[in-house]
């Protein structure tokens, strides 16, 4: 059996470990590309036109993969840490199979893969999974270990600092070794905050991190960041009921705190519901005088490379007067 | 202290009545309108949902007009409005005002009952128990009122008679201050609208609403939709949601409204199994079951960019081809136009119609367009 895994949403956290899940479980998997314009045009032509670009990418994704797959893997997200207080992801992640159900008249068979962190641990959603396919128990406990220690390599090298697109290709073995160029040292040094799925798709965000990097500038991203490291940063602020925005939120914090990053851009998609809110609280709760300056940057499916770029030059541009201000 | 909440439709006749009865003093500004809105959009975030931005404008007149303390709802869910609270008080107190935030639902209840202690005084127990009370009744009151305008609506001989009460009726229940008073008036008002000069009912359209509490229950934002679709269209249409079942079921005064919205969730289940935090399964299930309950379109209406109703718009058509129901999807933000929703709600009651005669012609279903 052929399955498929769109590469958007979600699947840039989780795609190393269910391919490799999957894999060792004994079936062929086949990742979707990424994102490139007929994929971005077959999504926006089934979507509805005021949800955010990155859910009509995963739409695209999946007609792509409807094509000359079996069966199509889609994670619902419902809660993904678990806590006192209640934690959501977005509504559209929760989601995200019943849109797909619905949203196409002809599809293959979808896998759903219930992630309710809060209810049930991570290993029992993968034991649903592999049952419902007809793995045998001792397989799917050797493939869960597999699944884990490749998930450990992907966060390895995200923490190295790789952005997820280039991790995801190094661990398909389609990557160059040694460290990407935006690593190596700059005059000026910029940190991305967004979600994964922005920030490794760099037709959505139109590459913007090598047009950073072009300027003269290194690039963090926030995917680099390990969860413990950065929790406390927020610790001030009300808890948050969205965990990957409350990850997103400290790894604002964590940057515009750091006194070697000359500035912060919070990267996200418009019509984003959670972002919308994010960035206020970014904007008016988080950031204090003297810190680092902020841009935020949205993208949708009309974004082009020159705004993104001219966007780019201008904010490294605008750092490095103020460093040499400073200076 | 001057407490003031924001509007949401015929809602400020219970707020007001709950607020006074405490003992404080509520300041209720004047129903939003485009104003507010852009007062609101000017301050709010590009792409968060349209409630933000009028809430956000009629929180600024209630500071404009001398309230010191706002009062919002928050809570901990999947849906932005948990959030609207924390984050338009901090735009306020950004942009220079100066109040006293209640957030009901995020602070603890010890924390919001110490704000409000020292300005209710003496005979606590006998205030909150009157408060309450008179809320429930003034709330139903408003809900009935409310019910029986769009009974007569459409039928109304002379144009604008159902208004001229429904108006008479929410101006004495906001100004009714014992219990026995809003049983008097429901009495009356029942009366007054079984008493108007009416049409024959015959072959009348019925058109359910569904979709996003706020755009559903505030005339500003979904410009007049339900008088728009009665009173010139002559439809009977029936919203799904109602001031009532948002303000009483979260204090559990009304058990009927907790058997309804549980069969409501167990009706959506099958198209989503998960909680998203908004009014999902009203929309659903007021889709799923409008043929049975004998509607012949469903219009669903909501904001730009609200997510749980995005959500339900992806899943609707299919339900709508499969039920054979024709749904009209309508997406309010603030530059929504009246001649484009007029456009759009005539070419829909049009095709109801033509559906129906020829329905009723053949004798048989016909298969949608």
């Amino acid at each position: 059996m052929r399955i498929g895994l769109p590469r958007a949403l979600m699947l840039y956290r989780y795609s190393p470990f269910l391919k490799t899940f999957l894999e060792e479980c004994g079936f062929e998997v086949y990742s979707s590309p990424p994102t490139n314009l007929s994929i971005l045009r077959a999504g926006t032509a089934v979507c509805i036109d005021d949800i955010c670009v990155a859910v009509k990418v995963f739409f695209g994704h999946v007609a792509y993969l409807a094509k000359d797959v079996d069966a199509i893997l889609i994670p619902r997200m419902v809660s993904v840490e678990k806590s006192k207080h209640p934690t959501f992801t977005c509504p559209k992640l929760i989601a995200a199979p019943d849109m797909i159900r619905h949203s196409f008249p002809h599809l293959p068979t979808l896998l759903e893969f219930t992630v309710d962190l809060q209810k049930v641990p991570w290993w029992w959603a993968c034991i649903r999974l592999g049952k419902h396919l007809g793995v045998p128990m001792w397989r799917m406990v050797r493939a869960y270990i597999a699944a884990v220690l490749e998930d450990r390599r992907y966060e390895r090298l995200l923490h190295s600092g790789l952005f997820p697109d280039d991790a995801m290709a190094r661990l398909e073995g389609n990557g160059t070794s040694g460290p990407p160029s935006y690593l190596h040292e700059g005059d000026i040094s910029v940190a991305i905050v967004g979600h994964p799925y922005l920030l490794g798709d760099s037709l959505l965000n139109q590459r913007l991190v090598h047009w950073l990097q072009a300027s003269g500038a290194r690039v963090y991203g926030s995917t680099m960041l390990n969860g413990e490291d950065v929790e406390k940063e927020i610790a001030h602020l009300l808890p948050l009921s969205w965990s990957y925005e409350r990850e997103l939120l400290e790894a604002a914090a964590y940057f515009l705190n750091r006194r070697d990053v000359d500035g912060v851009i919070y990267l996200t998609s418009f019509g984003c519901g959670p972002d919308s809110i994010m960035m206020e609280i970014v904007r008016r709760e988080l950031r204090k005088e003297g810190d680092p300056p902020l841009l935020e940057l949205v993208l949708d499916e009309h974004s082009v490379e020159s705004g993104i770029r001219t966007r780019a030059e201008a904010f490294v541009d605008l750092l490095r007067h103020q460093k040499s201000k400073a200076g | 202290m001057k407490l003031a909440f924001p509007h949401m439709g015929n809602a400020y006749i219970p707020l007001r009545a709950v607020v006074n009865q405490l003992g404080i003093e509520a300041v209720v500004t004047e129903k939003p309108n485009r104003r507010t809105l852009q007062k609101g959009a000017l301050h709010s975030p590009e792409f968060v949902c349209l409630p933000f931005k009028v809430t956000l404008g009629d929180c600024m007149n209630a500071l404009e007009k001398g309230a010191d303390t706002l009062a919002m709802v928050c809570g901990m869910w999947a849906c932005r409005f948990g959030y609207y609270g924390r984050v338009q008080h901090l735009i306020l107190r950004d942009i220079g005002y100066d109040f006293e935030s209640v957030l009901i639902g995020r602070e603890e209840p010890g924390e919001i009952w110490r704000k409000l202690r020292p300005a209710i005084g003496k005979n606590v127990a006998r205030k909150v128990a009157g408060a309450l009370a008179l809320f429930r009744s003034k709330a139903s009151a408003v809900e009935l009122v409310e019910a029986l305008a769009r009974k007569t609506r459409p039928y109304e001989q002379e144009r604008g008679s159902t208004d001229g009460l429904l108006e008479l009726y929410l101006h004495h229940l906001d100004k009714a201050s014992s219990q026995r008073r809003v049983w008097e008036l429901k009495r009356e008002a029942r009366q007054a609208f079984g008493s108007l000069p009416m049409q024959d009912k015959n072959g009348t359209i019925r058109v359910r609403i569904v979709g996003e509490l706020y755009v559903l229950l505030e005339p500003t934002l979904n410009l007049d939709l339900v008088r728009r679709l009665e009173s010139s269209l002559g439809v009977e249409a029936q919203p799904v949601l109602s001031t009532y079942r948002w303000l009483i079921s979260p204090l559990w005064l009304d058990p009927s409204l907790h058997i309804y919205s549980s069969r409501a969730r167990r009706l959506t289940r099958a198209y989503l199994p998960y909680v998203l935090g908004g009014e999902e399964h009203m929309t659903i299930a007021g889709v799923v079951s409008a043929r049975e309950d004998g509607f012949d379109g469903v219009i669903h209406a909501y904001p730009l960019t609200c997510m749980p109703e995005n959500i339900c718009r992806t899943i609707l058509p299919d339900i709508s081809s499969r039920t054979d129901l024709p749904l009209l999807s309508l997406c309010f933000d603030e530059h929504t136009s009246a001649a484009g929703l007029d456009a759009r709600l005539e070419a829909f009651v049009d095709m109801l119609r033509a559906r129906k005669e020829k329905r009723v012609l053949h004798g048989v279903i016909q298969a949608s367009m």
